[in-house]
Order: C-alpha cells, then structure tokens, then sequence
C-alpha cells in the first residue's frame, strides 16, 4: 500500500517536473525570438527610412538604393530578410530596384548555392528568394529542387517556378506531381502552372495522357480554366475512357467550360442510371455551363431522378440555359428541386 | 512624386490608411505624403473606424484582413455612417473572384490585390478623388 503510494506520488512529480521543464522551454524559445526581433529592429533601423523610400517608389535619384546596398555583416542579412518579406507585398519598378539591391549584396547567388544546403529550412528559403527575385536563370537548379527530399522545398520550389513564369519548366511541374514517394501536391502544382502564360497548352495536352491519375486530373483542370480547347480531344477521351472517376469528373467539367455544342451529346452520355453519381451530377453541371439547347430533354427527363441533388442540378442547368430550359420547367414548379434552383438562383444574383 | 498635372490639389485631402502590416502601412503613407496628401495610418480595424467617425477623412484605404474589426467591417460601418459616400480603396491579398466580389458589392469603391504596385495605388486614389469632386 505504501509503495503504492509513493510510487504514484514519484509518477506525478515526474509529469509534474516534465510540464514544468516543457513550459520553460517555451519561455526561453520565445524569449529568444523576441529578443532577436528586437536586434533585427535594432540593426535595420537606421535603414529603414530608405527601405520604405525604395519600396514605395520614391527612390528618382536612387540615392535610396545606394544606402541599402552598402549594409553590411548581420545588417546585410537581416535587411536582405526583410527585402524578401516585402517582395511578397509589392511588384513593379519598386520590386525591381529591391531585386538589385539583392543582387548587389550577392544574396541571389548565395541562394542558388543554399539550394544544395544540408538544411531543408535553408534550401526552401532559398527557392522562395530565386523565385521572389524573378531569377530566371536558375530554372534548371529550381527543376532540379523539385525533386527534393523535403517536400517543403519541393514546393517552395514549384511556387519559385510559378512566379518566374518560364513555361519551359512547365513539364518538370507536371511531372512532378506523379513522382514516386517524392510527389508535389497537386494544388501547389496547379497553381504554379497557372502562372505560366499560354505557352503550357501541349504540356496539358501530355499531361492528360500521363500514367498518374493526379497529372492527369492537374492538365484536364487547368485545360477547362484556362480554356486551353485543343484539349478537347484529350478531355473527351478521358471522360469516355479514364479508369479513375476524379479524372472523368474533371474532364466533364473542362468540357463544360471549353466545349463545342456538339459536346452535349457527350456530356449526355454519361448522364445514365448506370454511370457512377458523382460523374453525373458533374456532367448534368457540365450541361447547365455548356449552354447548348440541346441538353434540355435530358435535363428535363432527370428533374424527376430519385437522387434529388441531381434533380436539383437538373433544375439549375436548365435555368442556366435560358428561356429555352426555363420552359421545360413548367409543369415542375412546385418540386422541391426547382424551387431550390430557383432559390440559389435568385441568391446568386442577389450577391453578383 | 507630387500629384500629376490635372489631378486634384492633393494637399488639403486627408486620407486615411489602415493596415496591420507595419510595411504596407509605411509605404502606402509615405507614397501619399509624397504625394501631398495628409495621411492619418492606424494600424487595426478599430482604430480606423474610431478615426472615421472622430474625424472623417476625403478618403480610406483599408486592408481587408485586420484584427479586431476586417476593412469589410469597418467599410460597413462607413456605409451606414453619417458620411456614407466616402471613397473606399480596399488593399487586401485576397485576390479569388468571390473576394473582389464581396469587396464590391459591400460598397468599395476600388479593389486592389497584394502585392501591388505603388505607383497604381496612388493612380487609384487620385482617380478616386478626382471621380469624388
């Protein structure tokens, strides 16, 4: 009983001693934060007055951007961190003259070195700086950065090659999603993609017939947003064929956004009982967008389907289409699926 | 850089600029300054809307996403205010459609995204005032 006792008086005082040392550590590690913060301030204070003088475009004589570039030692780094703060804030002639004052201090070149540094934090950093510095010319090393162990370099690489905007690296992004073990997450893919002007229409193309399903749901998304339409062979063939349903839903989307009228017809298909619901609520979605007349008898007939989000859809789509699909709906005004696509109709232009 | 010929006279404007963002909050008052306007900064929602009402500016550039009271907030309040018709700028790195979106139909007067330029901002506000005489 005794030993009971004390054994769990030693276990409490154990847990008690473990929160109390995880507590202090906690108030030294913000302690020490703050007192860097408070050094950074310190060191970047004499300068700050020209920073905000370059960064606001006001630096005509460029007396300005000769004082920063003459920062030195600690000062130097934690201006250069500070530049690289503000270049995510700012574009333009400004951003331009902040770039310089990087590259005159050498940090673009210390960066494209750091992409090869034993620390992840280090490597990610840098990619963000090259990519933040518009510096074009370390595209191989930031395609190379793509297949970095660390998935945050992976990424803050890809975000680099996204603000560089060279569509050359736009095959590297996309392949990189379907790396083994190594992938970069299609969203950060996507977006970098986005950035990269017309010049990636064939690289969607290709990505469309790749072997992993992610690339291909990556190049049939970003074909329909960017209305890429020498994709439409690509995205009809993958709704009538893909083996993976996210990739059909994709495509019908696309289509919908990019398709020719003939392409009710597809989308139609794939709007039977025997099609998984998902890809036909996302083709009866795909005809509402499409806008061709042609769609109405399907919609129509699928306002009594015993799935009411697609009776509802149905509902929507038709309305979409004008005068001619407002008036298949006569007759069903009272099904709850019309009154809700009305209702989210009229809220939609309430908010537009 | 003053206010280019043809703009309105910018030094007997008052604008005022909120924004958390001490960097933003500088730059933007110091382009406006430059530019001869008289600008108030705060650096929070609250602080914007208690200088609105104290003291209503010619015009208010506000970030979107602040603590206490969003720039939507304070932009609301301005619009059920005593001086309704002020012209609002919101700055905000909110930049999806949807955002702009409720930006506008809140009653902003102009949208702009981070990062942004400097040089456009300042064409904005005088655009703005100019558009508000």
């Amino acid at each position: 009983m005794i030993v009971g006792g004390a054994l769990l008086l030693g276990v409490t005082l154990a847990v008690l001693g473990g929160c109390l040392l995880l507590v202090l550590a906690v108030v030294a590690v913000r302690a020490r934060r703050r007192s860097r913060q408070q050094r950074d301030q310190m060191l970047l204070s004499p300068l700050r007055g020209p920073l905000i003088t370059v960064a606001s475009g006001e630096d005509d004589d460029g007396s300005a951007t000769e004082q920063l570039t003459w920062a030195t030692g600690v000062t130097r780094t934690v201006l250069d961190r500070n530049i690289v703060e503000l270049l995510t804030k700012i574009r333009g002639g400004p951003a331009d003259q902040l770039v310089r004052v990087l590259e005159v201090h050498g940090a673009v070149e210390a960066a494209t070195g750091d992409l090869r540094h034993r620390s992840s934090v280090r490597r990610a950093r840098a990619a963000q700086l090259l990519g933040l510095a518009r510096a074009d010319h370390t595209v191989p090393q930031l395609v190379e950065a793509l297949r970095d162990e660390s998935v945050e370099v992976r990424n803050s690489a890809a975000y680099a090659l996204g603000l560089i905007g060279d569509p050359s690296a736009a095959g590297p992004v996309l392949a990189a999603i379907g790396m083994p073990d190594r992938g970069l997450p299609a969203a950060t893919a996507a977006e970098a993609l986005q950035s990269m002007g017309v010049g990636i229409s064939e690289v969607l193309r290709e990505g469309m017939r790749d072997d992993n399903a992610r690339t291909r749901v990556v190049a049939a998304h970003l074909s329909g947003e960017r209305s890429f339409t020498r994709g439409l062979p690509e995205l009809r063939h993958l709704l009538d064929h893909d083996a993976d349903l996210t990739v059909r839903e994709t495509a019908a989307t696309a289509i919908g956004r990019l398709g020719r009228d003939e392409d009710a017809v597809v989308l139609a298909r794939h709007t039977a009982t025997d099609e998984p619901l998902s890809l036909r609520r996302a083709c009866v979605q795909a005809l509402g967008e499409l806008g061709d007349g042609a769609a109405v008898p399907v919609l129509a007939a699928l306002l009594d389907d015993p799935d009411p989000r697609l009776a509802e859809l149905s509902a929507s789509a038709l309305l979409a289409l004008g005068p001619v699909g407002r008036d298949a709906l006569s007759g069903h005004e009272d099904e709850p699926a019309v009154r809700t696509a009305r209702l989210v109709a009229s809220l939609q232009k309430a908010s537009a | 850089m003053s206010a280019p010929a043809g703009e309105p006279e910018a030094s007997s404007v008052r604008v005022l600029v909120a924004d958390d963002d001490a960097d933003i909050r500088d730059l933007v008052e110091f382009k406006l300054t430059q530019a001869g306007y008289a600008v108030e900064a705060v650096p929070d929602g609250i602080s914007a809307w208690e200088a609105f009402a104290a003291n209503p500016p010619q015009l208010a550039v506000l970030d979107v996403m602040m603590p206490g009271l969003s720039g939507i907030d304070v932009l609301r309040k301005i619009r059920e205010s005593d001086n309704p018709s002020v012209p609002v700028l919101l700055l905000s790195a909110k930049s999806r459609d949807s955002d702009v979106d409720t930006g506008f139909a809140v009653g902003a007067d102009d949208y702009v995204i981070k990062p942004f330029s400097p040089r456009e901002l300042l064409h904005r506000v005088n655009g703005m005032l100019a558009r508000a005489r």
